[in-house]
C-alpha cells in the first residue's frame, strides 16, 4: 500500500523495503489483542488442570534439570540452589523457543486465515509473542514466589538493585525470538522441510545456551563463542542480579541487546517485504 | 477527482504448477533468470509447463455506488482477482488503485474458532475483517438479531448446528460498513429464508448506502437484480462486460456445462452395443420472447434416434430420468412397451414450461427389454441450466422444492368486514353484515 495523493491505496507486484507501516499493525491492535485473547482462552479448553499447566510447565521441568544435572550429572550450579538455578534458565528458554517455534510457521499455521482475508500479517506473530509473554510474566511471578520462600528461609539469595532491568532482559528474548521466528516464517512457508531441521538445531540451541550450567564450567577459550549468542548474557544476567556475589557483564549484555535489536528489523525488514508473496506458495 | 474507486491496470497472475521437489529450486532459479523476459513477452513459449497464467491484463474500473457481478466458469480466474483485489496475493505484473476502505469477504466465518463462544466469536471475527472494537459494540445488538442465535450466545460455538453457525458469520459480515465491498459467492448459504435476508441486506446496503460492491455469484437472477454491471472472466481474461440483460444471456448460451445435443455418425463406433446403438439425442427448447436461454418457463423437448436390432419376439420400452444437481430423480417417464422392426427408431418427449424449478439438471435414457431388462442405459446424456424468471416478484431467493409447477392459486373474497364508517351507505343507513 502506497500514498499517492489521488488514490488512497495501491497493490503492486511487489513490496518495497523497509515497508514497515506501524501506523497500520496500531489501526489493527484490536485485532491483535483478540488474537491473544483467542489464544488464552483456547489454549486451556477442555483440560482439567487449565492454567494451572502455565506453573506446571516450568516446574516439572526444572525438577527434571534437577535430578539429571545436579543430582546424577553433578553439573556445577555456581552456588546457587540448584531449583534456583535451573528454575530461571528453563522459564527464559521456554519462552524464546516457544515464541521461535509459534512464529517461524507463522504462514503454514495461519495459511486459512491469510487465504481468506486482508490484515497485517505482522499481527499474527506479534499476538503470539503477546501471549507468550503473558504466560511468562505468570511463571516469572512463579520464579519469585519460589525465590522469595528461599530468600526468608534460607537466607542464600541477595537480591540487587539491577532487578530493575528484568524487562529488558525479557525485551532482549523476544526480540531475538521474534526477529529469527520472523526470518525464518519466509522461507519455512516455501520450503516445508526446514521445519524437521529445525526442532533438531533448536534442541541442541539449548544445550549451547548456559540454560543448565552456569558460563564459568566452559573453557576459556571457547567463552567468546558462548557469548556471541544473545541468550548467554540474558540468562547469566538473570541470575547474576538475584545473586549480587555475581558481577554483571555490561559489555556482554550491550551485545546482546544489539544483536537480538539487528535481528528483530531484518525480520520485520524480510517479513514486510515477503508477507502476501509467500502465499502463493502456501 | 473522478468517480472512480478502484482502477485495474493489466493485473496478470502467474502460478506455479505441480508440488515443491528436489527440481524445484534449480527450476526456480533459472525462472528468475528468466522472469523479466518472461514478463516483457507475454508471451506463452517462453513459460514452462509447469505454470499458468490465472489472470492476463485484466483492466477495469469501479465507479462510486456502482455494484458489478463477476461471474465465469471454474478456474476462470474469479478468485484470483478477487484475492488480488483483497491484497491476499500479489499480482505478477500490473496494478490496482482504490480510494477507501475495502473488506473482503471471501468466506464467511473466516477466523471463527470453535472453542469460543458466539459473543466471542463476534468479536473476533469483526476484527478479523477489520471492524473496531467501537463499531462492534455499536453494532452488536443488530447483529445478535440479524443472527438469530441470541440465546446460545454464550456457548462454544462447537456446539452450534452448522445453519446456526452460518447465520452468525453472515450476521458480523452484514454490519461490514466499508466503501468497498468485494464478495465471494456468500450469497449461497443458509435456508432460503434467510438467503432472502441476506439478499435483502446487499440490497439495501447497495441502494441505500451508495456501496460499490464486486461480487462473485452463479445466482443469475440476484445478479440481474442487483448488478448495474456484470464482467464475465473466461481462462483468466475478460470475455464480456456490460449490462446484465445483455451479458448473462450470451455467457449462459456458451456454457458448456450444458450438452443439449450428442450426434454420432457411424453406427459402430456410436454409443450402445448390439441391441442398440444411439445416433442423436437432443434437448431443444422453445424460446420464449427473444429470451436466448432456458429459464423456468421454457418448455424442452427431447428428442432422440436410435438403431435398434433385436428379436422379433422382444418388445422395447425406454425410460427417461431426470435428475437435479443434488443427484436426486425429479421424474421417471416410460413409454409403453411394444414391439419395433430393426432400424432407425425416434423417441421424443416435451417437459411443459413453468415446470421444472431454476438450478441445473441432467437426463439419463434407459433401454428396456420386455418391459423389465435393461440392455442398454445412456447415463447423464444431456444436462442443461435453467435459469430463474420472475419478471415481477420482489422476492428472488430460490424457491423450494424439486419442481416449480405453475398451477393457480386462486385466491378470493368471500364477504368484507366493514369498519364502521365506510359501512354507511350512501343514504346514510347502516348496513349490517352477518
Amino acid at each position: 500500500m502506497k500514498k499517492d495523493k489521488e488514490w488512497d491505496w495501491e497493490v503492486r507486484p511487489d513490496e518495497g523495503w523497509f515497508r514497515l507501516q506501524f501506523g497500520e499493525l496500531i489501526q489493527y491492535k484490536d485485532l491483535m489483542l483478540s488474537f491473544v485473547r483467542r489464544d488464552i482462552i483456547a489454549s486451556y479448553q477442555q483440560t482439567i488442570l487449565g492454567p494451572l499447566w502455565v506453573f506446571l510447565q516450568p516446574m516439572l521441568t526444572t525438577l527434571v534439570y534437577f535430578v539429571i544435572f545436579s543430582r546424577i550429572a553433578h553439573l556445577s550450579t555456581d552456588g546457587i540452589p540448584p531449583f534456583l538455578f535451573y528454575l530461571p534458565g528453563s522459564i527464559i528458554w521456554t519462552y524464546f523457543s516457544d515464541c521461535l517455534n509459534a512464529t517461524m510457521n507463522t504462514f503454514t499455521q495461519n495459511a486459512l486465515l491469510f487465504s481468506k482475508v486482508y490484515f497485517p500479517r505482522l499481527i499474527a506473530p506479534l499476538s503470539t509473542i503477546l501471549f507468550q509473554s503473558f504466560r511468562l510474566s505468570i511463571q516469572l511471578l512463579l520464579f519469585l514466589a519460589v525465590y522469595l520462600a528461599y530468600f526468608f528461609f534460607h537466607q542464600a539469595a541477595n537480591p540487587s538493585a539491577w532487578i530493575i532491568i528484568l524487562p529488558m532482559l525479557v525485551s532482549i528474548t523476544a526480540c531475538f525470538g521474534l526477529g529469527l521466528g520472523l526470518l525464518i516464517s519466509v522461507f519455512t512457508a516455501r520450503y516445508r522441510d526446514l521445519d524437521n531441521i529445525l526442532q533438531i538445531i533448536i534442541r541442541l540451541f539449548m544445550f549451547a545456551t548456559p540454560v543448565v550450567y552456569p558460563i564459568s564450567m566452559v573453557p576459556e577459550k571457547y567463552q567468546l563463542l558462548f557469548w556471541l549468542n544473545p541468550l548467554t548474557a540474558v540468562i547469566e544476567t538473570f541470575r547474576a542480579i538475584f545473586f549480587t556475589h555475581h558481577t554483571i557483564d555490561i559489555t556482554h549484555l550491550l551485545w546482546s541487546a544489539g544483536s537480538a535489536v539487528t535481528i528483530l528489523f531484518a525480520g520485520l525488514i524480510l517479513f514486510r517485504k515477503r508477507e502476501i508473496k509467500v502465499m502463493d506458495t502456501i | 477527482m473522478s468517480n472512480v474507486l478502484i482502477k485495474a491496470e493489466g493485473i496478470s497472475k502467474l502460478y506455479r504448477l505441480g508440488s515443491l521437489d528436489a527440481n524445484t529450486v534449480k527450476e526456480e532459479i533459472r525462472f528468475w533468470l528468466n522472469k523479466k523476459r518472461l514478463m516483457d513477452s507475454n508471451n506463452d513459449e517462453h513459460i514452462s509447463r509447469k505454470h499458468i497464467w490465472a489472470l492476463r491484463n485484466i483492466d477495469f474500473e469501479l465507479e462510486k455506488g456502482e455494484v458489478m457481478g463477476l461471474i465465469g466458469r471454474n478456474g476462470a480466474g474469479k478468485s484470483t482477482l478477487l484475492k488480488i483485489i483483497s491484497r491476499i496475493v500479489l499480482p505478477t505484473s500490473g496494478r490496482i488503485r482504490g480510494r477507501g476502505r475495502s473488506s473482503s469477504l471471501l468466506e464467511v466465518g473466516t477466523g471463527f474458532h470453535r472453542e469460543l463462544t458466539g459473543r466471542e466469536n463476534i468479536f473476533l471475527n469483526g476484527h478479523i475483517l477489520g471492524m473496531k472494537k467501537k463499531e462492534i459494540e455499536k453494532k452488536f445488538d443488530e447483529i445478535v438479531d440479524f443472527s438469530g442465535v441470541g440465546q446460545f450466545l454464550d456457548t462454544p460455538v462447537k456446539r452450534y448446528s452448522s445453519g446456526m453457525y452460518v447465520r452468525l458469520a453472515f450476521a458480523v459480515a452484514a454490519h461490514l460498513d466499508p466503501e468497498i465491498l468485494i464478495l465471494d459467492e456468500v450469497l449461497a448459504v443458509g435456508d432460503a429464508a434467510f438467503q432472502k435476508k441476506c439478499i435483502d441486506k446487499m440490497r439495501e446496503i447497495s441502494s441505500q448506502n451508495g456501496k460499490t460492491i464486486l461480487f462473485v455469484s452463479h445466482n443469475m437472477q440476484s445478479l440481474r437484480n442487483l448488478c448495474q454491471r456484470v464482467m464475465v472472466l473466461e481462462h483468466g481474461e475478460i470475455a464480456d462486460i456490460g449490462k446484465p440483460e445483455t451479458v448473462i444471456p450470451s455467457y449462459l448460451k456458451n456454457t458448456p456445462q450444458q450438452k443439449l445435443r450428442q450426434e454420432f455418425v457411424d453406427s459402430k463406433s456410436a454409443p450402445g452395443n448390439s441391441s442398440i446403438r444411439i445416433k442423436k439425442i437432443a434437448l431443444n427448447p422453445e424460446y420464449i420472447g427473444d429470451s436466448k436461454c432456458v429459464d423456468t418457463r421454457t418448455p424442452l423437448h427431447i428428442y432422440t434416434e436410435f438403431w435398434y436390432q433385436g428379436l422379433e419376439s422382444d418388445q422395447l420400452r425406454l425410460c427417461i430420468r431426470l435428475f437435479n444437481e443434488a443427484n436426486d430423480c425429479v421424474f421417471e417417464i416410460h413409454s409403453s412397451s411394444a414391439h419395433y422392426k430393426n432400424g432407425l427408431i425416434n423417441a421424443s418427449c416435451t417437459i411443459p414450461g413453468d415446470f421444472l424449478n431454476d438450478g441445473s439438471y441432467f437426463i439419463s435414457i434407459f433401454f428396456l427389454k420386455n418391459r423389465i431388462l435393461p440392455i442398454f442405459q445412456y447415463e447423464s446424456c444431456l444436462s442443461f441450466n435453467v435459469e430463474d424468471y420472475r419478471p415481477d416478484e420482489d422476492w428472488h431467493g430460490k424457491r423450494m422444492g424439486a419442481v416449480r409447477p405453475d398451477f393457480p392459486l386462486r385466491v378470493q373474497e368471500i364477504s368484507h368486514i366493514q369498519t364502521r364508517q365506510s359501512a354507511l351507505s350512501a343514504n346514510g343507513k347502516l348496513i349490517e353484515y352477518p
